[in-house]
């Protein structure tokens, strides 16, 4: 019985693993080599007929292109934002930094549906602030259909996500400065070393492998972004701004071909398993000897 | 403490556990217990008042009918197919829903919702509604439901902008492209145009299609053939139509720039806030005007009609849609579901639909014929334009041609992305694969 317990112990989260990520994961797998619609139930066996049929829509590599764009653009500006403010935080000058902190850390738990909502008001056309400050300050000239154009839709809802993600990136890169050893800097210094080349010689080395995690991280989350783009455009205007997990849904329950829709869910998740994959690499090198 | 110790706590701690898990369950599953007959209904949508008519109208059958319980659950209608097609396929879901009258293609054809002419006094029934309002919910020679709130696409028309401007209401193409055209202008005198004559709700592939369609019919044409082999939407009619709406945007701007990633919030701020002086709308606009400029003053006309069928304009049909209750075929309980579905839809239940503003107009011959009715803001065109209008072609793969080829095609040709030749052959094409079941 002893050793029984803990098999017992972990049967419930077994069967929880089971019934919420095998069995999906072996029905959407089976799903993707069938003819399965959700009008007419599941058909026949059709090989590679539906991954052929994904790889044959137009739609699928403008969405391919776009989810590259606003994952990369996307990570590599928060990448760059988080960085700024936290170098900024890192400088400890007084209480206001606690309090700024705070402040900065928000956008990252405001739940992404909220933060959609807010950013579709703020980008309206006619009713936004955003439009209301440019043309206060003499940037525009007339109010710019942000969301309704197939030239700045995809921009607007990379803003929306590096809004979102350049916290946890500011986090992790504080995190990352504060354990840079300070004599790095004083013998630096001792050397006459300008603070552009502290910066350039010691701050971004350090921060080498929290860059590459983050870079990961935040592209392989992008990747999986559904919420924001859902919220804000829906993947458009004309398909402007669609990207993968939109199309999931699209081919799924808007066309309702399942088996569709099951192959490129196949084909996201093998690009997202290259991309862990090359994550737990670079953390396994981050472990100590 | 030892492993053993630990062993021997986690387990007294378990042994005390279980009793008290068991005695939650039992508590958890010993809810109210019902004898008689439970039946689920699935709202979708609706105003907050029809919500709490429909809460009323449920207290009082089930008074009238002490065994049958009935439990109502919203749902949102943005995602109506998404949510029937994935209970209805694998036998679950309601008992009762309210879905689009043209669902009865797509779902009845399916074999998903319960032919309500099989029950012995539909005839009886059926003749209590307007004849081509319980004819929208037949396919083939099965009646899939009873109807609802019947809906006529009309023009709604500003009037503070009208009014302003001097013009009326316009009846033609010409005069509908004139009027958006002097309605577009710089109020403000910044330089910049800040009111437009016509918004258009491009962000909803299903909305868009339905505002569309209604030029389509009122140019003579149909969607598909009589016997439903044949695409025919696209043909010269129908690019003009198309051409009106794309020289609109493109050559007189009177189209609001950004009509594209606009829902149904956006076109009432705007319409309300004075920003656009037409919309093609239906007669929910009242209610949807009401909850952010209370009172506010619009024309509602019947949809132009192009220059040379002027002498038809009282004639063509706009488009009608309907909102229909249906019974699941997977329902254990049809026939109790029938005595609901006719309580709930039986000219004393009808009459709140003129008596109160549910967002649609009442589809029995009596209440429309009422003096209640009569009383109901816009109640002669809607009537008129109801008497006439068509709904969307009884076919199953309707909706898929609205919203994922109609839509999509003629978006890409009113921004000028495309030519409307252009669109209208590349949707005749991909909806004529869709009616061979090549798609």
């Amino acid at each position: 019985m002893k050793r029984a317990t803990p098999y017992l112990l972990l049967f419930p989260a077994l069967l929880f693993t089971v019934f919420v990520l095998a069995y999906p994961l072996a029905q959407n797998l089976f799903n993707s080599f069938h003819s399965v619609s959700l009008v007419r139930g599941t058909g026949d066996w059709v090989g590679f007929g539906n991954f052929e049929k994904v790889f044959q829509d137009a739609v699928f590599w403008l969405a391919f292109w776009n989810t590259l764009v606003y994952a990369t653009v996307g990570t590599v500006l928060a990448l760059v934002i988080g960085l700024a403010f936290a170098l900024l935080l890192n400088l400890k000058i007084g209480p206001i930094t606690s309090v700024m902190n705070v402040i900065y850390t928000i956008p990252w738990v405001i739940s992404p549906v909220v933060a959609g909502f807010a950013w579709k008001w703020l980008l309206n056309d006619n009713f936004g602030i955003v439009n209301h400050w440019l043309v206060s300050l003499g940037l525009i000239n007339e109010e710019i259909t942000w969301l309704g154009s197939a030239d700045t839709a995809l921009a607007c809802v990379i803003i929306a996500r590096l809004w979102q993600f350049y916290p946890f990136a500011m986090v992790m890169f504080l995190a990352g400065l504060q354990s840079i050893p300070h004599d790095q800097y004083e013998a630096a210094a001792v050397d006459g070393a300008t603070a552009f080349q502290k910066f350039f010689h010691i701050t971004l080395p350090n921060l080498q492998s929290v860059t590459a995690v983050l870079l990961l991280l935040g592209t392989i989350w992008s990747f999986n972004d559904f919420n924001i783009v859902f919220v804000m455009t829906r993947g458009g205007p004309i398909n402007a701004s669609m990207v993968l997990p939109v199309l999931v849904r699209e081919f799924s329950f808007v066309q309702f071909d399942l088996g569709k829709g099951s192959a490129l869910s196949i084909v996201i998740f093998f690009l997202l398993i290259s991309l862990s994959l090359v994550y737990l690499k670079i953390i396994s090198r981050r472990e100590p000897e | 403490m030892t492993v053993c110790e630990d062993h021997w706590n986690t387990g007294t701690t378990m042994k005390r556990l279980i009793p008290l898990l068991i005695l939650s369950l039992f508590t958890l599953t010993c809810g109210e217990k019902h004898d008689g007959v439970e039946l689920q209904l699935w709202n979708f949508g609706g105003t907050p008042k029809f919500i709490e008519f429909l809460r009323a109208r449920i207290d009082t059958f089930q008074i009238l009918h002490p065994t049958i319980r009935i439990v109502q659950s919203e749902k949102s209608w943005n995602m109506i197919r998404e949510i029937l097609y994935s209970n209805l396929s694998v036998g679950t879901g309601p008992d009762i829903m309210n879905v689009h009258a043209n669902y009865g293609a797509e779902f009845g054809g399916g074999g998903f919702y319960y032919a309500v002419n099989t029950f012995p006094d539909f005839e009886e029934v059926k003749s209590w509604y307007q004849p081509n309002l319980i004819e929208s919910t037949r396919y083939g020679d099965n009646y899939y439901g009873l109807p609802c709130s019947a809906i006529a696409f009309t023009l709604v028309c500003n009037k503070d902008l009208f009014d302003a401007e001097g013009i009326a209401p316009p009846k033609t193409w010409t005069e509908f492209r004139t009027a958006a055209r002097r309605l577009t202008k710089d109020i403000d005198g910044d330089g910049k145009t800040d009111q437009w004559g016509l918004v258009l709700l491009g962000g909803d592939r299903g909305g868009f299609a339905y505002r569309f369609a209604p030029f389509l019919f009122k140019a003579g044409l149909n969607i598909l053939s009589d016997d439903l082999k044949k695409v025919e939407f696209n043909g010269p009619l129908g690019v003009a139509a198309l051409k009106l709406f794309a020289d609109m945007h493109q050559v007189d701007r009177s189209i609001t720039p950004g009509f594209l990633a606009y829902q149904m919030s956006e076109i009432n701020d705007l319409f309300c806030s004075n920003k656009v002086a037409m919309s093609i709308e239906g007669p929910w606009w009242r209610s949807v005007v009401n909850q952010k400029s209370p009172g506010k003053q619009f024309y509602t006309v019947p949809v132009p009609v192009p220059d040379h069928l002027i002498a038809q304009y009282e004639t063509l049909p706009t488009l009608q849609d309907m909102v229909m209750y249906a019974i699941s075929a997977f329902s254990k309980h049809p026939q109790e579901s029938w005595e609901f579905l006719k309580f709930l839809r039986n000219v004393d239940a009808d009459m709140h639909w003129v008596t109160e503003d549910f967002g649609g107009i009442a589809t029995t011959t009596q209440v429309l014929n009422s003096p209640e009715a009569e009383k109901w803001e816009f109640i002669d065109v809607y009537r008129h334009e109801l008497a006439r209008a068509r709904p969307w072609p009884s076919h199953p793969g309707i909706i898929n041609i609205a919203n994922n080829v109609i839509t999509p095609w003629c978006e890409k040709a009113i921004v000028g992305d495309i030519s409307p030749e252009e669109a209208m052959a590349g949707a005749g094409a991909e909806a004529q694969e869709i009616l061979d079941g090549k798609r």
